[in-house]
């Protein structure tokens, strides 16, 4: 399946008038784009719902397939959206193509920007089509893993054996402030099972987190005691206190502020793989 | 008696014609209730609280609003959105013009003058600096542009006033690095956001800092008032404070503004309109899953500068969580009411003062105890300074679902403003689709089936209860 989608990106950079931006890998759209779908250009010039200001580079789009799309989002198979083209003639009424977009103007309607379109063989083989952008968005997501396992000063597998409240060193000219916004740094003392990069099975490692519920830490993992995984681990530069304390002896403090930061302990063997990918 | 029926009959006729709008018996004539998501995001579950509102004078059709609102686009998503409306509140549309990773963590806005400018004071994601922005059409799709960016802010609070040359912008924030503790600060822009000064505009000694509401009102003769909370001392949670209102006479363009109004106890700027009351300062769910610690409001007759109204929340001592309390004075802040106006367990008070002098006060309290509480928004009217006031509930809702994902759970604020003869504003809510909710009627964007009390997903599948924002307008007293 791998070699068909290659084959049919190939026919697809050599059909004339393809747009430049179209020439960009599959996997470079994907990770560009939240909104993909096949769809057959009904309008050019025009918009699909009153409330998106109509120009030369807009262009109605009937829905055939879904192919993402995020959850709030209401899009289905016989939708029109408003596609903003990259060039604008780059559309012709009656073309079928495989949108590569994001999300633009949510209303009654959806309009998106292009990223761009692959105008593979028509009818599109929708079947073919979904299990490329699959394959694209999956190779795009262990791009982010390695490179955010490359950034990260330590990888480990392991079991949260204590959690408490983060005892920061003060800063003499920065008093401790009240505000909503306050992170309520707590600590999660770590019990290393596989060293993955940075660490050896056997360690202890202490990883600050935002205790508070605030909207400002709302997509900053939790650790709670008992809870195991693979974890991404940072030199603590949020805190202003880069030290912590284990068994009287001063250490690094870790963070995992980032959602990929915490994975599950299934994911360990995923990420030994990235790591030996070249 | 005709009239009734015939109002009657509309509206049975209004609720057949529409069917996503719930419109049981009773409502007053006049009041919108609109829920602010649109239909093409109908699957949408998140917690939509903290919502604004900004007015464009020059437009009555276009009106901007915000809430904690993430992009639609995901996680990776590089900006945040705003809602826009060009047919004056009917339905709103979602777009991410905003500078801020996903959504923003704090967000006000408000209009300038002609042309008409939007700006934006908002703490950005990730890291939460303060960003002042504008932009010159919030219908285009381009991000708003930076006009001024630090560390360390809580709250921003945008007002504006407009003027022949240039607009100004005033924006009420807590500066952490403000000297000496007196963290009170309001940024004072006189060229429309090209620049801005810090004005610090506490003079007292405080506990280390001040609370985080900071909050301006502008007269049309350019008379700016301000409203904060002197923070004394602190026990525990609890936090002594002042209520504090400064003055500026002239728009804030001299070199030591705010400074037109002294106290008489101690003849230092800031007239002491309450003094050592308790804020409780919870950053934990406390009052029907919200958070508690800020709530402030001043809003200034905008026809006749010596007319201003105050309304805060603090604890009583006498069995209340949070009580609200709204003063007024009619000699340009010198002296103030007792309280003409106070509700316990209530949160977020706002004021606006209609052209005609009717003052509205809307807040959000809790009824009931344990499963059976609910959150009821409220709209208070008064002609006569509350001596009295005619009451509407906006919203009476379910106070324990959902469940709260992150605080604030409905918002440390909400809108309220007055255009002409009618009060718009702008609150969160549980957004059952149920009409027994919403006494006024209510109109949703997004897909719902009120027999079933459901909301719906593109598809039709059903979709969890969350929290929205509702737009609102109702008619001011005649």
């Amino acid at each position: 399946m791998h070699t068909r989608s290659a084959i049919l990106l190939a026919v697809a950079l050599a059909l004339p008038g393809v747009p430049a931006v179209a020439q960009m890998s599959r996997a470079a759209l994907v990770k560009r784009s939240d909104i993909i779908f096949i769809g057959t250009v009904t309008q050019v010039g025009a918009v699909a719902a009153p409330e998106v200001p109509a120009s030369p580079r807009t262009t109605v789009v009937r829905i055939d397939n879904v192919l993402e799309k995020p959850a709030a989002v209401a899009l289905a198979p016989g939708d029109s959206v408003t596609v903003e083209t990259v060039q604008p003639g780059s559309l012709k009424p009656g073309t079928q193509a495989t949108f590569y977009t994001t999300g633009w103007i949510f209303g009654r309607g959806v309009a998106v920007r292009e990223v761009g379109h692959e105008p593979g063989r028509s009818p599109v083989v929708v079947a073919d089509q979904q299990e490329a952008v699959a394959r694209a968005r999956l190779e795009v997501n262990d791009a982010d893993l390695k490179a955010h396992i490359q950034r990260a000063a330590m990888v480990v597998a392991g079991r949260v054996e204590q959690v408490r409240p983060a005892e920061l060193a003060a800063a003499p000219t920065r008093p401790k402030r009240i505000t909503e916004h306050d992170p309520q740094w707590q600590e999660a003392i770590i019990h290393v099972q596989d060293g993955i990069k940075g660490a050896q099975a056997g360690d202890q490692v202490v990883v600050r987190f935002p205790g508070s519920r605030d909207v400002a830490w709302v997509g900053a993992p939790r650790f709670t005691v008992g809870q195991e995984g693979t974890f991404l681990l940072h030199k603590d530069s949020t805190t202003g206190s880069p030290l912590t304390m284990i068994a009287g002896k001063a250490v690094p403090a870790y963070t995992a502020l980032h959602d990929v930061d915490v994975l599950s302990k299934q994911d360990a063997t995923r990420v030994r793989a990235l790591i030996r990918k070249p | 008696m005709r009239m009734r029926v015939i109002t009657a009959a509309v509206a049975l006729w209004a609720a057949c014609e529409a069917p996503n709008r719930g419109a049981p018996p009773g409502r007053q004539a006049g009041v919108r209730v609109v829920d602010v998501i649109p239909l093409s995001l109908s699957g949408e579950t998140w917690q939509d609280a903290e919502p604004f509102l900004a007015l464009y004078d020059s437009d009555p059709k276009l009106l901007a609003a915000s809430a904690f609102t993430p992009n639609p686009g995901g996680s990776a998503s590089a900006t945040a959105p705003i809602f826009v409306s060009n047919d004056g509140g009917d339905s709103w549309t979602l777009r991410n013009t905003l500078p801020s990773e996903v959504m923003t963590a704090d967000i006000t806005h408000a209009v300038g003058g002609n042309p008409p400018v939007l700006y934006a004071g908002i703490l950005k994601v990730p890291g939460v600096p303060l960003n002042e922005l504008k932009t010159g059409d919030f219908l285009s799709a381009a991000k708003m542009t930076l006009q001024a960016s630090r560390a360390d802010i809580d709250q921003p609070f945008v007002r504006t006033t407009a003027i022949a040359s240039a607009d100004r912008v005033y924006v009420g924030l807590n500066d952490f690095d403000a000297p000496d503790g007196r963290t009170a600060t309001v940024d004072v822009s006189l060229d429309g956001g090209a620049t801005y000064t810090s004005r610090r505009i506490e003079t007292r000694n405080t506990l280390g800092q001040n609370g985080p509401s900071i909050r301006p009102a502008v007269a049309q003769d350019h008379t700016v008032y301000v409203a904060y909370f002197g923070w004394r001392s602190q026990a525990g949670s609890d936090v002594t404070s002042d209520v504090v209102v400064v003055r500026d006479d002239s728009g804030a363009t001299g070199v030591t503004p705010f400074r037109d109004l002294l106290d008489p106890s101690d003849h230092l700027a800031g007239r002491l309109v309450a003094t050592h009351v308790t804020i409780p300062w919870s950053n934990a769910p406390t009052l029907g899953q919200e958070r508690i610690g800020s709530t402030l409001s001043i809003a200034v007759n905008p026809l006749h500068s010596d007319t201003v109204y105050m309304a805060w929340a603090d604890r009583v001592g006498t069995g209340d969580i949070y009580t609200v309390h709204l003063r007024r004075s009619g000699d340009r802040g010198a002296t103030w009411s007792g309280d003409r106006r106070t509700v316990t367990n209530a949160t977020n008070a706002s004021l606006a003062v209609a052209a005609n002098g009717t003052v509205g006060l809307l807040y959000q309290q809790v009824t009931g105890s344990g499963d059976a509480s609910r959150w009821v928004t409220r709209l208070e009217r008064s002609r006569d300074g509350f001596a009295t006031h005619e009451d509407v509930v906006l919203a009476d809702v379910p106070a324990t679902t959902p469940a709260f994902q992150f605080l604030p759970y409905i918002g440390d604020y909400n809108g309220l403003l007055a255009r002409g003869n009618v009060f718009l504003g702008i609150f969160s809510a549980n957004n059952a689709p149920d009409s027994a909710n919403f006494p006024q009627g209510v109109v949703y964007q997004r897909r719902v089936d009120f027999p079933t009390h459901r909301l719906l997903d593109g598809s039709g599948a059903a979709v969890a209860v969350s929290i929205d924002p509702f737009f609102f307008s109702v008619p001011v007293l005649p």
